[in-house]
């Protein structure tokens, strides 16, 4: 450690929440703005904020973590325009409740609530209906960043748009986010969620499709292979009425594993016949706001269940012009290598694949498995893979522990003019995490 | 009426203006650098619904730190509290710092408390209110290590002695808190021979006790037993003492 306050450094073993990485880190907690300021320049860096992303996003043993958590503050709210400016360690959960609280609603929002502001700028995360709300970044009015060379800059479209969008899946390389100011829409009262069942992906793409403009949309499809693709599309609409029902507390950053696996094929044909009949079936059912955008918050004992090996989550998008022969032969894969799949869970998408965003136009499928370094497993992974390059899939970088740099480089054809791109906003690879590392970004 | 932190932008005494907001205070917070001050006071505005005024000063260089709080109060309601949490410390205070690296830690720790408590004492006795010292439980004893930071925290422990002197609790409440480990940026990263508490729970603490008199204590409260065992050591163990 050394000798000036502000400099204080923290060995600490930090861990992605799939547990895929692991890496004994240096960790700076600035408290004040000159703390967060006072590395050296010319020292290898990353930003952490609720350190709950997959894949290792925030740390890396080479780089100086710097811990943003004291910056959660809320700098400013035009109630008139709807426009919130917070720190950028603030959690995204902290501000949907403030902003609720005064009527207001971010409406692209990550499933863990623990997730900070700069976190979802640097992932570009997507909410529940990505093809209605788009991604975080268009929900981005501006931010301030600092750069270890250049010091603090504003960009917004107007102010350095380029530096602005190469924030955007730009996983901490564009700079350090010290602020952000969103744009808020107005909130509705509470969620009446309708539940239409699907017996495979190819009428679950046409139930999405139908249901495009509803304010909630995702699927879960059972993941075993005499089953593959059955499930329920879940679609919300505004409603005017509250339930009573208490929100649950946000999920811990990290969920401690239980000492033994649930989720084998016993305990996945057990979890997937109690969803069956809790939701396959048509109905609704109304849901307060909060609860309807943190569905994670009731998911700790899923993910307990993993033990100590973790899991991996692919997700791919796929276009929607190679979707139904994708799904054809996504069942055929599970078919074949009877993979274990503990969750399956469709969107649809209708963006513009902007830099490494996840987007685009097509349907996504988030697939997780347990054990992922298990030979079969990761085997079927690897056929996912190729499965989903094939039909002109994209992977979601910020999710995926399992993809390597070959695969991304053969999902983005201009891949490296893309991370040329990015790198030229840290000409000299100072913002290195796992992530980046594995990727060679 | 309004609460005075000096030394709000981060730790305890950052922790303190919130539960102050809490409690639905006026607020005038007291930092070097006016955007950490500025981003706290902006939050508390927007959670809270209170007054707040911020006031960037650097207590290792100016002359009459006193008076600039006494301006910057202009307009707000009378000061009722003022609770003096500033304080810094360095790895490198074992008897080996320059003449300008020891004005520095006694101007923060000890001679800006002083003159702030000088200038605000007359309104405090205008408002019947309280003022409050933190200590260290690093000046129980002398050691070779944060020597000139103790010694400016004895000195500080001392004035407020002063004080509840002067003062009877019905004029003016003084109150001490000697600070065991604290999680904050100064024990970030150290290996502690005592677990550290949350200033956030000492903050509530000395929120609760403003109204209750006059006093010296520690805080948390189990760290009096450890000074009182550190007093009492015979010398040849004491000197031997690493941590």
């Amino acid at each position: 450690m050394s000798a000036l306050r502000g400099f204080a450094l923290a060995a600490r073993e930090l861990r992605s929440f799939d547990r895929s990485a692991v890496a004994h880190c240096q960790v700076q907690r600035p408290d004040r703005y000159r703390a967060l300021e006072a590395l050296p320049a010319d020292a290898p860096r990353i930003a952490r904020g609720g350190g709950v992303s997959y894949v290792g996003a925030s740390f890396d043993a080479g780089s100086l973590v710097q811990d943003l958590a004291a910056f959660d503050r809320m700098l400013a709210f035009d109630e008139t325009r709807g426009l919130v400016t917070v720190e950028a360690g603030a959690r995204i959960g902290d501000v949907v409740r403030f902003a609720l609280s005064r009527g207001w609603l971010l409406p692209v929002v990550p499933g863990h609530a623990r997730a900070t502001i700069g976190g979802c700028i640097a992932a570009d995360v997507h909410g529940k209906n990505p093809a209605r709300e788009g991604s975080f970044r268009d929900h981005v009015v501006g931010l301030e960043l600092f750069d270890p060379l250049a010091g603090w800059l504003a960009a917004s479209a107007h102010e350095n748009p380029e530096r602005f969008a190469a924030c955007f899946a730009g996983f901490g390389i564009a700079g350090l986010i010290g602020n952000a100011t969103l744009r808020l829409v107005r909130a509705p009262t509470a969620y009446v969620v309708r539940r239409v069942p699907v017996a495979d992906l190819v009428e679950a793409a046409a139930v999405l499709q139908a249901h495009a403009g509803a304010p909630l949309l995702y699927g879960w499809h059972d993941g075993r292979a005499r089953r593959f693709g059955r499930g329920v599309i879940r679609f919300g609409l505004e409603a005017q009425e509250a339930p009573r029902m208490q929100p649950l507390a946000d999920l811990p950053q990290a969920v401690s594993p239980w000492p033994f696996r649930a989720w084998n094929a016993a305990g996945i044909a057990a979890l997937n016949t109690w969803i069956r009949h809790r939701w396959c079936r048509p109905g609704s059912s109304n849901v307060d706001v909060v609860s309807a955008l943190f569905p994670l918050n009731g998911a700790r004992a899923y993910y307990a269940g993993f033990g100590t090996a973790g899991f991996a989550e692919a997700q791919w998008l796929i276009p929607h012009e190679r979707h139904t022969d994708f799904a054809g032969a996504l069942g055929d894969l599970v078919a074949s290598s009877r993979p274990r799949i503990s969750l399956v869970a469709s969107k649809l998408f209708d963006g513009e694949a902007t830099g490494f965003s996840f987007n685009g136009r097509g349907i996504a499928y988030a697939i997780q498995c347990p054990e992922p370094a298990a030979s079969a497993q990761r085997a079927f992974l690897e056929a996912l893979a190729e499965l989903a390059l094939g039909h002109g899939g994209r992977p979601n970088l910020i999710k995926d522990s399992t993809l390597d740099a070959a695969v991304v480089r053969r999902a983005w054809p201009d891949f490296e003019a893309r991370r040329a791109a990015l790198r030229a906003h840290d000409p000299h690879g100072l913002q290195q995490s796992v992530l980046t590392r594995r990727l060679a970004l | 009426m309004t609460a005075i932190v000096i030394g709000a932008s981060s730790g305890l005494g950052r922790a303190l203006a919130v539960e102050l907001a809490r409690n639905g205070k006026p607020l005038l917070l007291v930092a070097s650098d006016a955007r950490d001050v500025d981003a706290l006071a902006a939050d508390l505005v927007l959670r809270h619904g209170v007054e707040v005024r911020t006031l960037a000063v650097d207590l290792a260089g100016e002359a009459d730190p006193g008076a600039r709080v006494l301006a910057a109060l202009e307009g707000l309601p009378a000061a009722e509290a003022l609770l003096l949490v500033a304080g810094t410390s360095r790895g490198d205070d074992d008897l080996s710092l320059g003449a300008g690296a020891i004005g520095q830690l006694l101007a923060i720790n000890l001679h800006a408390p002083l003159a702030i408590a000088h200038a605000l004492v007359p309104r405090l006795l205008g408002t019947r209110g309280v003022i409050v010292g933190f200590g260290s439980v690093a000046a129980a004893r002398g050691r070779g290590r944060n020597v000139v930071y103790a010694a400016a925290k004895r000195g500080l422990d001392t004035f407020f002695e002063s004080l509840r002197q002067r003062f009877h609790p019905r004029e003016l409440r003084v109150q001490f808190h000697r600070l065991g480990f604290l999680r904050s940026n100064l024990t970030w990263g150290m290996k502690l021979p005592l677990p550290a508490a949350a200033p956030e729970e000492v903050a509530r603490r000395v929120v609760g006790a403003l109204g209750r008199g006059s006093f010296a204590r520690h805080e948390p409260r189990h760290w009096g037993l450890v000074a009182f065992v550190l007093r009492r050591l015979p010398w040849f163990l004491f000197r031997r003492l690493k941590d």
